[in-house]
């Protein structure tokens, strides 16, 4: 398997060649796949940057859309940073999105300083917790962590799913959805009505504290270190299968704090099928963005604005929104692609 | 240098002409003439990173010169791969076998060119008997079903050579054959390499055990420092004079500064390690390093230093016995608190553990260092004073960087080597344990690097230096202790050091 | 009862099964195929489709198994070629294909989601003439279609192809150790590529069995996440086709108990987790069995 690590990239220009590349044939994809269907691209991708930036509501609608893709990003890239190829963010989405529901619901009435804040702790030690068995088998019996993360995905959304078709079903409700969480769980909204709300500046924050952890913190170091080589951080006395389990357990808390941003921010309660993919679409915000906070900032806007643009121009263009899911595959699979042999044909086997 | 070439009727089927081989600014082979002869069994010695590898993968077509060519009937040819070696009937044994684990050893005999019949289906019976007419041929006996993993380490090497044969190469090129084999396997193979020659196969053999050599061989050439030194019959040749060819005249004179000796620092009793694939392990070493000294590790690779690295380390747990550092037993420790305890280590290994090239070269300088309180508070990097540090550092080692933010990998081999060298002897630690410290560094860099460690020996550390290079170890150690088959056999001072009587001990031959 | 929750659980496993086995050869070969799902879903469509517009089930079937394979080549040439992880290729081709696939009900067919086309030649059913009169074998073992028999006749077909065929052994080779096989002279990318090609096929096969095989219609739903079912079958019988096979069936089992389940109190998502949990537990067991061996060799 090829590392996923973070790497210092060797110069600006390729750095830049390495995002710019995968999107600009996605983009180019996409567009004779609108071409072929009789659409012009040009007017459609014209309709997105409108839909998408044209306006303060639009704005903002894209950004709520972003927030949730900046957790799962986040939470993605962290175990990457660490070596561990956490593929498990959607399930720990899952299990923090309920728990922070449950919370919610369930503790009607408390002040809302304590129960918002207890409600996202909740989604964070769920989606930690999530984490712990697969952190534990990489870091002690090497047990390869995609297969344990990735499985842990489907019971996550099953299990979810029991529970919110049983034990925690609504009362009165016809099927698969908890009750309404209490108003002081809500996130507050930043400009209503739009559904932009305090969960986008958790976001941003963790964002900015990761960028800052990464440069300027031992553990933020010591994590880099492991993931680029392991020997080495072996050899410099760092404990390599701990900061894994760490690692592991923090991707999974902000896995789980996007699930409670979720719910208690966008949906306002826990549904069966809680989340399109965030968690994996969050792999392709880490890919791009190239695992700095900066650019997984914007990587997860450009997703959010997709998402978000989409919905409305299927409404005014008959585009199917689905040309979102398209990039979002392609951008996925050409952000890990290298196009080295283009310039190069050395070290080909 | 007595040619090959004059004995009468004799007839090159494989050669080497002017071969040169660069890697980056390392020359791994500097314009090797080199034949072997039809029919005869033509050993390569010389010390470890003299080139033989290099030569033989170039034989083999596995590399491809930057000049010079590979001669077959005398001819010039160019191999773009190892299959075009294999169709001018050349093929070589790998130090790690090429065999595919979950394959009988039947499968891996006939891989890539099976006897197949209807639908692809593999001819398991004409496979067998090939197998069979190969046995009878070599005189061997293989059990073909057991699975590779499964079969001990010289039946593996048998279907190895059996492989070639199967395949039709009759010449066959074998890297350290013996490395890891008992003594009575190592006798079988010499068989079975005589029997193939007697037939009138060319066998190149690459070997550092001069035994060996001499009971094997017809013809024997030289490399040392990426040159063919000498080619000789085995005749003319006999041990001493290829220890000294092989070694060369040592220039090294022990430095005039002799350490003084304190108090014991790193102290290792009765540590035993188990063997591993082509190691001899640890037999109840003891050893003991004091304070401003410097103790070399002399020996052919493979005889334990490895292992007597990895158990100081940590990286691996001894078997039995205790290690201290000034008195603290810090035998079942982590690296990390071995660290703490005053122990630097400097890999062998510079890309993969000595080094992260991808990072930064501040990263790689303050690696180890970073949480001591004068760098770190509250697990919060103190990000100016670690600069500052690093750049002291780094000039003060002369490290010639454009950036200390550009990766590692962007200095050359002897740059990297003194980041290394700087970050292990930064914050002045009891003892250094320093392996091959100046493997592929250029010479500026090696007598700089000396220099270092002498200084740091001066100033009261405790040095010990596992080298494969012996005029390094004369140069440098107070004492040298000579390492064969995981047990010292020889110690020699400073002053007494002399090459025979070390490079004897090296092969096994106890002192008085 | 019994003997109809077992017909369905033979019906529920053939999928499971086919995907499995094309999953189990990519392993072998070296790669882990994640982007099963995807293949199924697009096997799936297709088959419909041609189904309907030429009234052969067997056109449908290839048709779907090219699609597959079209499809497993792509992915394979992003991993042999492009140096792309696999995994992310895998994950990113499930995301990228299901939106394809919509999109093109969408512009194609107007509709999201389901797809309900008339005339669909559905895989015919075989009665076996003695065994179909047996009282409980007969409801169990008859009435099934040839793809149900092709996917079990595949087994033994497969441990063949792996064990006595050059293809088979070269193919092994590659994945356990490309860079010895390369030193003799084979081309480990191309047997990988040929590998996850025919994954693909497999998995677009499966595909078209749900489509035309079990329900006669396609919705987007429809693979239910049995491209990773199979995944954890090759998994957990440890790319062992017979003890594969048996996860397959096992899986089955359990699928089809689910769906007798619903709305009798038994919590049918719980059934669901069992196949992946299972995994999990399987390659704990392996790590520890590994561990323990290692120690008692040192």
């Amino acid at each position: 398997m090829s590392s996923l690590a973070i790497e210092n990239p060797s110069s600006r220009f390729q750095t830049a060649l390495t995002v710019v590349v995968p999107l600009a044939l996605a983009f180019l994809g996409a567009a004779v796949l609108l071409a072929l269907a009789g659409h012009n691209p040009v007017e459609v991708y014209r309709l997105l940057i409108v839909e998408s930036f044209g306006g303060t509501r639009r704005i903002a609608a894209t950004l709520a859309a972003a927030t949730p893709l900046m957790l799962t990003g986040l939470a993605t890239a962290i175990a990457f940073r660490a070596g561990a190829f956490n593929v498990g963010v959607e399930g720990c989405l899952y299990v923090g999105g309920l728990a922070a529901a449950y919370v919610g619901f369930t503790f009607v009435g408390t002040p809302a300083p304590i129960l918002l804040p207890a409600a996202l702790l909740a989604g964070l030690v769920a989606g930690s917790a999530w984490m712990f068995i697969p952190g534990v088998l990489k870091a002690k019996l090497n047990v390869d962590e995609v297969v344990t993360t990735l499985m842990l995905n489907f019971i996550a959304i099953s299990f979810t799913a029991y529970l919110v078709n049983g034990p925690l079903l609504a009362p009165g409700a016809a099927n698969s959805a908890t009750p309404v969480v209490d108003a002081a769980a809500r996130l507050p909204r930043l400009m209503p009505p739009a559904t932009l709300n305090a969960g986008f500046l958790i976001a941003v924050a963790l964002l900015v504290i990761y960028w800052w952890w990464g440069k300027r913190t031992a553990l933020g170091l010591e994590t880099r270190l492991a993931g680029l080589n392991p020997r080495f951080a072996l050899a410099s006395g760092i404990n390599v299968p701990s900061l894994i389990i760490k690692m592991m357990l923090l991707s999974g808390a902000i896995g789980g704090l996007a699930g409670a941003v979720h719910a208690l921010g966008n949906v306002g309660r826990f549904v069966t099928g809680f989340s399109p993919g965030y968690g994996f679409t969050g792999i392709a915000v880490a890919l791009l963005g190239r695992g700095t906070a900066f650019g997984m900032f914007l990587a997860a806007i450009l997703f959010g604005a997709l998402s978000a643009s989409g919905a409305t121009i299927q409404l005014f263009s008959d585009v199917p929104i689905e040309i979102v899911s398209v990039l979002q595959g392609m951008v996925m699979i050409l952000a890990v692609a290298r196009f080295g042999f283009l310039v190069s044909t050395k070290r080909r086997s | 240098m007595t040619g090959l070439g004059t004995h009468p009727g004799s007839d090159i089927r494989l050669g080497a002409q002017r071969v040169t081989k660069r890697y980056g600014s390392l020359v791994a082979n500097d314009g090797i003439d080199f034949s072997a002869r039809r029919g005869t069994i033509h050993a390569i010695v010389g010390g470890n990173g003299a080139g033989k590898s290099t030569l033989m993968r170039i034989l083999q077509g596995m590399d491809r010169p930057n000049e010079g060519n590979v001669l077959v009937d005398g001819q010039p040819v160019t191999f773009t791969g190892p299959a075009d070696a294999f169709a001018s009937g050349i093929g070589m044994v790998h130090q790690e076998f090429m065999l595919v684990p979950g394959l009988s050893l039947l499968e891996n005999l006939v891989l890539a060119k099976e006897p197949a019949g209807l639908l692809g289906r593999v001819d398991r019976n004409a496979a067998l008997r090939a197998a069979q007419d190969l046995e009878k041929l070599a005189g061997v006996c293989v059990d073909w079903d057991t699975p590779e993993e499964e079969a001990p380490v010289h039946v593996r090497q048998i279907v190895e050579i059996l492989r070639l044969l199967y395949r039709g190469a009759d010449v066959l090129i074998l890297d350290e054959p013996t490395a890891v084999l008992a003594p009575a396997q190592v006798r079988e193979l010499i068989t079975l390499l005589k029997k193939l020659r007697d037939e009138g196969r060319t066998i190149l053999f690459i070997s550092h055990k001069l035994d060996e050599v001499l009971a094997l061989a017809d013809d024997i050439t030289v490399i040392r420092a990426g040159k063919a030194i000498a080619s000789m019959p085995v005749a003319e040749a006999d041990k001493a004079k290829l220890a000294e060819l092989m070694i060369g005249e040592i220039l090294a004179r022990p430095s005039a500064r002799e350490g003084k000796a304190g108090k014991p620092v790193l102290e290792l009793s009765g540590i035993s390690a188990g063997a591993g694939r082509g190691t001899s392990g640890l037999k109840a070493l003891d050893l003991c390093v004091r304070a401003g000294e410097i103790v070399g590790i002399a020996g052919v690779a493979g005889n334990g230093q490895d292992e007597l690295g990895a158990i100081i380390t940590g990286l691996r747990q001894a078997g039995a016995g205790k290690v201290r550092i000034d008195g603290v037993d810090i035998t079942t420790l982590s690296l990390a608190e071995r660290r703490a305890a005053g122990l630097a280590y400097l890999s062998p290994d510079r890309a993969h553990e000595g080094l992260c090239l991808v990072a930064p070269i501040a990263e790689n300088a303050i690696a180890s260092h970073h949480r001591r309180p004068e760098f770190c508070a509250g697990g919060v990097l103190k990000s100016k004073v670690i600069a500052d540090h690093v750049e002291a550092l780094l000039d003060r080692y002369g490290v010639k960087r454009a950036s200390s933010q550009l990766p590692a990998a962007s200095l050359s081999g002897g740059n990297q080597q003194r980041v290394a060298v700087a970050r292990e002897l930064d914050g002045n630690p009891k003892a250094l344990l320093a392996c091959q410290p100046t493997r592929g560094v250029d010479i500026r860099g090696i007598a700089f690097i000396h220099q270092c460690l002498l200084d740091y020996r001066d100033s009261g550390g405790a040095v010990l230096l596992i080298s494969e290079e012996l005029d390094e170890l004369i140069t440098l150690s107070d004492r040298i202790i000579v390492l064969y088959g995981g047990t010292t056999t020889g110690e020699v001072t400073r002053g007494d050091a002399r090459v025979e009587d070390i490079g004897r001990m090296m092969l096994g031959d106890a002192t008085s | 009862m019994i003997e109809n929750v077992l017909h369905s659980a033979l019906i529920m496993t053939t999928p499971v099964l086919l995907a499995a086995l094309g999953g189990l050869v990519n392993r072998v070969g070296g790669i882990v195929n994640i982007g099963l799902d995807s293949m199924m879903l697009a096997g799936a469509l297709i088959a419909l489709i041609l189904a309907s517009q030429t009234g052969s089930w067997g056109i449908a079937l290839l048709g779907a198994a090219g699609v597959g394979a079209i499809l497993g080549l792509i992915m394979s040439i992003c991993v042999t070629r492009l140096s792309a992880n696999e995994i992310v290729v895998g994950l990113g081709f499930n995301i990228l294909v299901a939106g394809l696939v919509r999109f093109f009900l969408k512009e194609a067919y107007g509709n999201a989601g389901t797809l309900s086309l008339p005339d669909v030649a559905r895989l015919p059913r075989i009665d076996i003439p003695v065994i179909a009169d047996i009282p409980f074998v007969g409801a169990i073992f008859s009435g099934h279609d040839p793809l149900t028999w092709a996917a079990w006749l595949m087994v033994p077909v497969t441990i063949w192809f792996l064990r006595n065929t050059r293809m088979g052994l070269r193919l092994r080779a590659a994945g356990a150790a490309p860079h010895a096989s390369r030193a003799l002279g084979l081309s480990p990318l191309r047997l990988r590529d040929a590998s996850t090609a025919f994954a693909g096929l497999m998995a677009g096969l499966a595909g078209a069995y749900l489509s035309i095989g079990v329900v006669g219609i396609f919705n987007e739903g429809i693979t239910a996440g049995r491209g990773f079912i199979a995944l954890a079958a090759f998994y957990f019988g440890r790319n062992r086709p017979w003890q594969t096979a048996a996860c397959a069936l096992l899986f089955g089992f359990f699928d089809a108990l689910q769906i007798r389940l619903q709305g009798r109190g038994i919590p049918a998502e719980l059934i669901q987790t069992i196949p992946y949990a299972m995994v999990i537990v399987v390659l704990t067991v392996m790590a520890l069995a590994a561990r323990r061996a290692r120690a008692a060799k040192a």
